[in-house]
């Protein structure tokens, strides 16, 4: 079942230029997906239709089998169900302490203080945070923020959850910990949609990739279908990834040729294939 | 930076856990004695006294507690010199001898009063400022029904300062690397540039942190936690301690009422 789905969506702002056009956008449950592009894709502008802050200039979004309506209580409802991770924590850490800040989701569904406190707990227990309930936001490190960032929507235990470049700012440990945190919330069930231009991540993490380009959906398919077509990958001002890159070097400047392509997109899947020849 | 101190001392002093009732009471009671006192002897002795705690109970550095001090210090002697020159009636007890400016006993007197409580009610601040993290205050004005919008200004506003002195420290950076100070000119064309720039982005936070807000259903209230320390759990032992100490002090502020220098 598609548990996000964007029928034909457009969106234009006020001055006419247009930010989406025709976006079909769908996400099985339990998935996980990437949506590649680059700066000024329409990447974030796609994300505030999943929840309702955004409504389109024309077409439907459809999230758990529902038509996203824009009218107060459903969009609580549809609230609830996707959470959104921005990509600056500093935009959504909002209250004076971490414990106030991931209650204010639950808080604001209107949860005995019982039930808030459990799932803070809960939370920040999953993300890794225990014991920085009291601490300000502004006293927390980037990768800190991040997680927080996570555990307030956490909170809400929603269905589905969309980031919003969740490893941009991070360094190379912080960053792997996000990623990590992300496939174990999928394995609990969770479906997950980030958007990102780190081409040499996406292999490892996505099952399922969108490539968007000055707000059209240009591909979508298996990690290895879309890096298959280097043109378009290329087009949308992304690249392959880097061990990719270098195997098609070593085939078409050295002739040395590990593997036709499709070229192995991960270091694993290289390893494997060099050590066949060799 | 200096906020960032101030914050970092409140998180971590030695009463840091004291009951935060008991320090909010402690702290506005002595600065009502202090203020509502006729004479500048009760208040100078707050002063030490509340110094005294500061120093030595909550072990706050003595070179930082100095620099603080020194910020409403410099504000109480510009307000006494003025005053005793400029707010007296009567005969003067000393003339400067040109423009016909001179002191008077009342103007003396009544800018010694001024100067001293000032001093007395900003120990009472700076004993809550460094003792208690502001959002522990919070709570605790909410409830003594303490009016919800101005809370929820206040607390995002104490969210968002360190996100804006951040934003300012790295644009000053990026004007310096760029000579954006090497005159004096210079100096106040950057410093307007920067002005100009915070509240820009203090706009476009503000737009962003709104839309995050409503993707974690936020429908015009901010809603708070309560779960802190209770009134309650002070002990019977520290409330008659309190009630002692403020009796005394109001004693000593009826004793010396009539208390003047000149």
């Amino acid at each position: 079942m598609n548990i996000i789905e964007t029928k034909n969506i457009s969106y234009h702002y006020p001055d006419g230029s247009k930010a989406l056009q025709k976006v079909n956008f769908k996400v099985e449950e339990g998935t996980k997906v990437a949506l590649l592009g680059a700066n000024g894709a329409g990447k974030s502008t796609l994300f505030l239709h999943f929840n309702g802050i955004l409504k389109p200039t024309s077409g439907t979004v459809f999230v758990d089998g529902e038509e996203v309506k824009y009218d107060k209580k459903s969009l609580l409802r549809i609230r609830q169900k996707l959470g959104i991770v921005f990509q600056n924590p500093d935009d959504q850490l909002i209250a004076p302490t971490v414990k106030e800040d991931v209650a204010y989701g639950p808080l604001n569904i209107g949860l005995s203080n019982e039930e808030i406190n459990d799932r803070v707990k809960e939370s920040l227990k999953r993300v890794g945070m225990e014991g920085v309930e009291k601490k300000a936001p502004h006293q927390l490190s980037g990768g800190e923020k991040k997680k927080v960032a996570i555990a307030g929507i956490l909170a809400m235990r929603p269905k589905i959850m969309v980031l919003d470049e969740p490893t941009s700012g991070l360094d190379p440990k912080g960053a792997s910990q996000i990623m990590k945190l992300l496939y174990e919330l999928n394995q609990g069930g969770i479906t997950i949609v980030i958007s990102t231009h780190d081409v040499d991540m996406v292999p490892l993490y996505a099952s399922k990739v969108y490539i968007m380009s000055e707000g059209r959906l240009i591909k979508e398919g298996s990690p290895q279908e879309i890096f298959k077509d280097v043109t378009t990958v290329r087009d949308a001002n992304l690249r392959l990834p880097r061990i990719a890159h270098l195997m098609e070097i070593l085939d078409k400047k050295n002739e040395l040729t590990f593997c036709k392509p499709p070229y192995p997109l991960t270091i694993g899947e290289a390893r494997k294939r060099i050590l066949e020849k060799v | 930076m200096f906020e960032d101190f101030l914050d970092r001392y409140a998180q971590s002093n030695a009463i840091r856990n004291v009951n935060t009732y008991y320090k909010v009471l402690f702290g506005i009671i002595t600065m009502i004695v202090s203020l509502v006192s006729t004479s500048p002897v009760m208040p100078l002795i707050i002063f030490s006294l509340v110094s005294f705690v500061i120093l030595f109970k909550a072990k706050i550095p003595v070179k930082f507690y100095l620099k603080f001090v020194t910020v409403p210090l410099t504000f109480a002697s510009i307000t006494f010199v003025f005053m005793a020159f400029w707010f007296g009636t009567g005969s003067y007890i000393y003339t400067l001898g040109v423009f016909n400016l001179g002191v008077t006993a009342s103007g003396f007197n009544l800018g010694f009063l001024v100067f001293a409580r000032m001093m007395g009610g900003f120990a009472c601040l700076a004993f809550l400022g460094l003792t208690t993290p502001l959002p522990e205050i919070f709570s605790v004005l909410e409830d003594f029904k303490f009016p919800e919008e101005l809370l929820e200004i206040s607390m995002l506003m104490y969210r968002y300062v360190f996100v804006s002195i951040d934003e300012a420290i790295k644009m000053h950076h990026a004007q310096e690397t760029r000579l954006g100070y090497s005159s004096f000119k210079k100096s106040y064309q950057s410093m307007g540039m920067l002005i100009a720039n915070i509240f820009i982005r203090t706009w476009i936070i503000g737009e962003k942190s709104y839309v995050s807000m409503q993707s974690r259903c936020y429908d015009g209230t901010f809603n708070t936690m309560d779960d802190h320390d209770s009134i309650r759990s002070i002990r019977v032992r520290n409330l008659v301690v309190l009630a002692l100490l403020e009796s005394i002090l109001s004693i000593g502020v009826f004793l010396t009422s009539s208390f003047r220098i000149f």
